[in-house]
């Protein structure tokens, strides 16, 4: 019982929530009305800035998702999000086809339905796939393999449009991003049921256990019979998907896809809320959970720059000061600061009782 | 057979070394796609330039001035002719400018003004008055609501701004707050960066509908954050163009269609096509004409539901029903 006090301030998901929470907290103080939450029944969704946070957040933290066991592997991957451009310009290439033969955006869809939902997840896979291989096969260094892909995918979403932003009208489409299942926005649902699917996947078989196993030591693991360049390659490919529908949900949102400006900087806040979330870039143990809830923080921060009408000047800098903030929270040296403090005043107590 | 083939690739040399004689090579630095007034710009400058023959080199900068920069050294290494520029932002561009002036390339400035534009030499300048924009959305508003009868009422406006730093935006900011300044019924409450874009523009949105409760007046900075505005109105139960007057820039189609479709009040134009006045003045360098350093505005009106709502300072110009002009638009 004791041990488990001690050791909470150095379990870095717990930090990553208390940060959460502290910040909400101040927010809360702040204005009050920050954490209001109604049931709309015009929308039939609840509304609500938390809901906000947990909508918006959706594309990072499915993208996130990958990019923690890519980091767990000790790798990056900084195309998730001219991946994102590109599963919105194939989607959007399919729903409108030549916009000049049909001008007008409406309710209706060239291919069918499926191929536009199919297509952009096979081409973003088949990109993860290609990652993967450079990065596991020819034992390319991540950043430089994920590079290839980060400048060629906008130009690839790019001719897939003409350069041009379709607009679409089309419902079906416009549910992924707009719509709502019992009473949430439906990115919330897409999130949710992905989010479940990795982590049974990572953790109720041993697919977790290889990640981290490779991450650790590469060649221990080969020497252990681990097959490490297909766990690599299987991380990278699961990657290419998430950034797919992550790129479906943002342009879905828009019903429109918008090749320069769809997915810019994803990498850097996917990076940023797996380490947040507390899985260390050098690799090895990660937490999926502790994604979530990075994902959560840098989504959090951004909702209240524009709900407290921060000036657009100062975004930047205030943004930058609480991550810096978050981050020395979670550092090693404060973590055990904390631990040994909390524990000196247990002592206290202990003596005085 | 042979001597088909013979006399077809003789043909070929022949129409080419004609066309390459009276070849003009146009460089255009273009700051990437963004909007859908942006590919309306590009499209039209692009297919007029190659309508003449002439040989385009097109440099799509993604938003980045880096490459922007690169771009307008390249030109300079090519020997393009003339170079179209706009920049991605204001500031900056003093060292590389002035290397295109050494070089003697004619620079045709366009949309966007750098800061350093007195400094530099240019053909000209062809832009929108982006501080005449701003006042034409604050001014229509405000007689709009007249209109409405609810001239004595008090208003909360929100604002959209563009991408920060970016002439577009910081001109029409000025220019709303400037005839927002001289009332006291319209009250901004609220005014954060959209970036421009769509998403960013429906996100702002979604949050200024949960800090304010009362919001009258949305006014964009650009039809995309506005159409983005639109769904977020729609999510929170509201209706848009009714429940919150919507003001836009830049008269794309789609601020057409949503006007006519009734979820947008007013879209201020800030007209895209260039070329027609780009063309003749490259042309007439060629015939050794010489122009006058100035900055050239095209002709712009403002395009809303119902028409007739004055937009100028005197109260003279009128405002175009978009229903009848829909069909016209090209972009």
């Amino acid at each position: 019982m004791k041990k488990s006090r001690e050791s909470i301030f150095k379990n870095k998901l717990v930090l990553a929530v208390i940060a959460e929470l502290l910040i909400l907290v101040v927010a809360g103080i702040l204005e009050p009305g920050f954490f209001h939450v109604e049931y709309n029944a015009t929308t039939g969704m609840l509304y609500g800035s938390l809901v906000d946070i947990v909508n918006r957040s959706a594309e990072i933290t499915i993208i996130a998702m990958g990019m923690t066991m890519v980091i767990a592997l000790g790798g990056t991957d900084i195309s998730v999000g001219a991946l994102v451009a590109v599963s919105g310009a194939f989607a959007l290439k399919l729903l409108r086809w030549d916009v000049t033969l049909y001008p007008t955006p409406g309710d209706y869809t060239i291919a069918p339905f499926f191929l536009v939902i199919l297509v952009p997840l096979l081409i973003c896979t088949a990109m993860g796939l290609f990652n993967g291989v450079l990065i596991g096969k020819f034992k390319l260094q991540p950043i430089i393999a994920t590079l290839i892909l980060m400048v060629a995918g906008r130009g690839i979403a790019q001719i897939a449009t003409n350069g041009k932003q379709f607009t679409t009208g089309y419902t079906p489409y416009r549910f992924i991003g707009q719509g709502s299942l019992l009473g949430l926005p439906f990115p919330i649902i897409i999130t949710i049921v992905i989010c479940a699917a990795v982590m049974i996947f990572v953790r109720k078989t041993a697919f977790g256990t290889f990640v981290e196993s490779v991450g650790v030591n590469p060649n221990a693991s080969r020497v252990t019979g681990l097959k490490s360049d297909r766990i690599i390659i299987i991380v990278y490919t699961l990657t290419g998907f998430l950034s797919g529908v992550a790129g479906l949900i943002y342009s879905s949102r828009i019903s429109s896809c918008d090749s320069n400006n769809a997915g810019v900087n994803y990498e850097m806040d996917a990076i940023l809320a797996v380490v947040l979330g507390g899985t260390s870039m050098t690799g090895g143990k990660f937490s999926l959970a502790g994604t979530i809830v990075g994902s959560l923080i840098i989504r959090t921060i951004t909702t209240l720059v524009y709900y407290f009408g921060i000036t657009s000047e100062s975004i930047m800098a205030f943004k930058a000061v609480i991550i810096a903030v978050v981050i020395i929270f979670q550092s090693e040296p404060v973590g055990k600061w904390l631990a040994t403090r909390q524990a000196r005043k247990q002592k206290a107590g202990e003596l005085r009782g | 057979m042979k001597k088909f083939l013979t006399i077809a690739i003789a043909l070929v040399l022949v129409i080419g070394c004609v066309a390459n004689a009276s070849a003009i090579t146009v460089g255009f630095s273009q700051v990437g796609q963004e909007s859908d007034w942006r590919t309306a710009n590009t499209d039209d400058m692009c297919a007029a330039i190659e309508a003449e023959g002439w040989t385009l080199v097109y440099d799509d900068a993604q938003q980045k001035q880096e490459n922007q920069v690169k771009a307008l050294r390249n030109f300079i290494t090519q020997g393009v002719d003339y170079i179209l520029f706009t920049g991605v932002v204001t500031t900056g561009w003093d060292e590389v400018l002035k290397e295109v002036n050494e070089a003697e390339i004619p620079l045709f400035l366009l949309d966007r003004m750098p800061d350093c534009m007195d400094e530099i030499d240019y053909v000209a300048a062809f832009g929108g008055d982006f501080l005449e924009e701003g006042r034409r959305m604050a001014r229509w508003t405000i007689n709009y609501l007249a209109a409405q009868g609810r001239a004595d009422e008090e208003i909360n406006v929100v604002i959209l701004e563009g991408t920060t730093g970016a002439a577009a935006a910081t001109d029409r900011t000025k220019g709303i707050m400037e005839v927002l300044d001289k009332q006291d019924k319209l009250k901004v409450i609220a005014s954060q960066t959209g970036n421009f874009t769509r998403a960013e523009g429906q996100a702002v949105m979604e949050s200024f509908l949960k800090a304010h409760e009362d919001i009258d007046v949305l006014l964009a900075e650009n039809d995309d954050m506005a159409l983005g505005a639109i769904d977020a109105i729609k999510a929170a139960g509201k209706v848009p163009g009714k429940d919150i007057i919507i003001v836009g820039c830049d008269s794309v189609k789609a601020a057409f269609d949503a006007i006519v479709a009734g979820e947008m009040n007013c879209t201020v134009e800030c007209n895209p096509l260039y070329s027609s006045a780009v063309i003749p003045m490259i042309k007439g360098l060629e015939e050794g004409k010489t122009y006058e350093k100035g900055v050239v505005h095209p002709e712009e009106g403002v395009f809303c539901m119902d028409g007739g709502i004055p937009y100028d300072e005197a109260g003279e110009l009128l405002s175009v029903k978009a229903a009848d002009v829909i069909d016209e638009r090209k972009y």
